[in-house]
């Protein structure tokens, strides 16, 4: 479907996707790339700058910041996986139910959403993250709430829209059941929509952790890659001109954040051929 | 909505599992000075009577007293609305260099569709967008505060006496104390935040900006100026770019949730003395009251702005209609 096209955001799309699976392969393999003990305080002298042995220098307590990075793709990746998918699992089936059921449920559903939406996502997920805990998992949770009204406008805007199908009529005459309509007649047709926001929503997710990590409020200190807390680690030596713990991990999170986005933007244009026409 | 919002914090802060004073003493405190503590703050009474008596709180406008390290006994209202003004200088100058890079970009962008300049710039606006604000600081602070020492990398003011308060923003403060250096000095201050956060926040009008210009141009009116020969130049200045701005009032309330995200952020990686510092360090001495307040705050500033931005979008657009 991606070939099809020679547009910028096709090409575009493709480099995502390359980028993603690179930091997917990086993150699973990153125990064989680099031994977990260069993580680790004290494993070299402190603040060496980058050089053969270390490529990216060593950090303020003595750890390899290469090793950090590396495994920090696993940690972003955990992370993300967690976050976004449980966000996917709640807001799709609330947009299908309030898309389509309407009325007041629908009323209700869309207040709540909308005014967690208006929140300051990374506020409130600092908030769920202090009372529940550090912890990839709990950060991962913590996350969720944020996008949950994501995936549910999405689903349900879509699904309102699908209601009105022929097709659907057609089954409602039939005499099927809600039930039935909702899972075999309308998600399949609003399940395309989700590929686009779940990787865009991803993007977000990796700088949400990171920015909760850099507060603070992100993962327990043994973790061995966390590009967030890496930062706020940095930010002491700034002063002195220290500039390769800080640049690394910043690096790190942008080229996944930027992946992550193109292909969202991508995909995007591929479900939504309004836009795809507007665009070219 | 406001109630809402309010009532999505308190139960956030009540009803999710986990004892958020516990939570916020993070093991520092003996477990009777905990139960003492929720005692106090009447944590340890049935969750509705809680709900009345917080609502009753917010509306009479009292929010309580901190019981912090740094401010204890002192009202929380007064403490926040000390360090409001920070927060407010910041994304004051934030949104004014988000503005008018977003929309000069935008223009460029939207004016030379699908040339060079175009796609660099419509690059910048989806990868400035999801760069950490916190890393961006860091450069930036490498680059022109530690490197070139052109402005200061912390605080918000230092050298000088504070200018007298009036309106606690310390630009506009000195200003009406007429002293030059202390303007400049507060302004050197503010550059790097600003533009910290601003250019994050800038891409997304970059975007919008862009895609607005691209429907106005194509619209009938643009079209009938076009024929009647008046030069390219001026139908964008003069016709489209007005029209492209309304949407941009939007996303302006849309970006304000951002917009205060990014502010904590920002000033924790400059020390700016505002409420995102004093949010953190509140957290830091679990200091409940103060939290729960300023995320009350917050929540309030909001759903004002949001109000607001309608209101505006009223009066510059008559087709709307509420």
């Amino acid at each position: 479907m991606i070939r099809e096209k020679r547009t910028l955001a096709g090409i575009l799309s493709w480099i995502g996707l390359g980028i993603l699976v690179a930091f997917i392969f990086i993150g699973i393999t990153a125990p064989l790339l680099v031994p977990i003990d260069q993580t680790k305080a004290l494993a070299y002298p402190i603040l060496q700058p980058p050089s053969p042995q270390h490529w990216m220098g060593t950090d303020g307590i003595g750890r390899d910041v290469f090793a950090r990075v590396i495994w920090g793709a696993r940690t972003s990746l955990e992370i993300m996986a967690i976050g976004a998918l449980l966000a996917l699992v709640v807001g799709f089936p609330l947009g299908l139910l309030s898309g389509y059921a309407g009325g007041r449920i629908d009323r209700v559903l869309v207040l709540v959403m909308d005014s967690i939406y208006a929140f300051p996502g990374l506020l409130l997920a600092a908030l769920i993250a202090v009372v529940i805990g550090k912890g990839i998992f709990n950060i991962g949770i913590a996350i969720t709430v944020i996008y949950i009204p994501l995936y549910f406008r999405v689903t349900r805007n879509q699904t309102l829209s699908t209601r009105e199908e022929l097709y659907v009529e057609a089954a409602r005459a039939l005499g099927a059941r809600p039930r039935t309509i909702m899972l075999s007649y309308i998600a399949f047709n609003v399940v395309i929509v989700i590929p686009a926001i779940f990787s865009l929503s991803a993007a977000d997710t990796i700088l949400t952790a990171a920015g909760l990590s850099y507060l603070g409020f992100g993962l327990e200190i043994d973790v061995p890659g966390d590009w967030g807390r890496d930062l706020s680690d940095a930010q002491r030596f700034l002063g002195a001109g220290i500039w390769w713990t800080s640049l690394f991990p910043g690096l790190m999170i942008i080229l996944l954040t930027v992946g992550l986005s193109f292909l969202g933007e991508g995909l995007n244009d591929i479900v939504n051929p309004l836009l795809r026409k507007e665009r070219a | 909505m406001l109630l809402i919002l309010l009532t999505i914090v308190f139960a956030v802060l009540r009803i999710i599992p986990g004892d958020p004073v516990a939570a916020l003493f993070a093991g520092r405190a003996s477990p009777e000075i905990v139960a003492l503590t929720r005692h106090q703050l009447g944590l340890d009474q049935p969750y509705w009577q809680q709900y009345v008596n917080y609502l009753a709180q917010i509306f009479t406008g009292n929010l309580g007293t901190s019981i912090g390290e740094s401010y204890h006994g002192k009202s929380v209202l007064t403490i926040i609305l000390g360090k409001l003004p920070g927060t407010i200088e910041l994304t004051i100058g934030a949104m004014i260099v988000a503005t008018t890079v977003g929309i000069i970009t935008g223009v460029v962008s939207g004016t030379n569709r699908d040339k060079p300049s175009d796609v660099a710039l419509r690059l910048y606006g989806t990868i400035i967008f999801v760069i950490p604000i916190f890393w961006l600081g860091q450069i930036l602070q490498l680059i022109f505060a530690v490197e070139l020492g052109w402005v200061p990398a912390q605080l918000r003011f230092s050298g000088l006496p504070l200018p007298a308060h009036v309106t606690g923003l310390y630009t506009v403060d000195s200003l009406l104390e007429g002293s030059l250096d202390k303007f400049l000095v507060a302004l050197d201050h503010l550059v790097l935040p600003s533009l910290t956060l601003g250019l994050v926040l800038s891409g997304f009008f970059t975007k919008t900006v862009r895609a607005n210009l691209l429907r106005t141009v194509k619209a009938d009116y643009v079209e009938a100026a076009r024929a009647r020969g008046i030069p390219e130049g001026r139908i964008i200045s003069r016709y489209a770019f007005k029209n492209a701005l309304i949407p941009v009032i939007t996303v302006l309330g849309l970006q304000f949730a951002i917009l205060f995200a990014g502010a904590v952020l920002t000033e924790k990686t400059f020390s700016w003395d505002g409420m995102g510092l004093l949010l953190l360090n509140s957290i830091d001495s679990a200091d409940y009251p103060m939290v729960q307040g300023i995320i009350v705050v917050y929540a309030l500033i909001i759903v004002g702005v949001s109000v607001v931005i309608d209101v505006i979008n009223g009066l510059i657009d008559p087709r709307v209609r509420y």
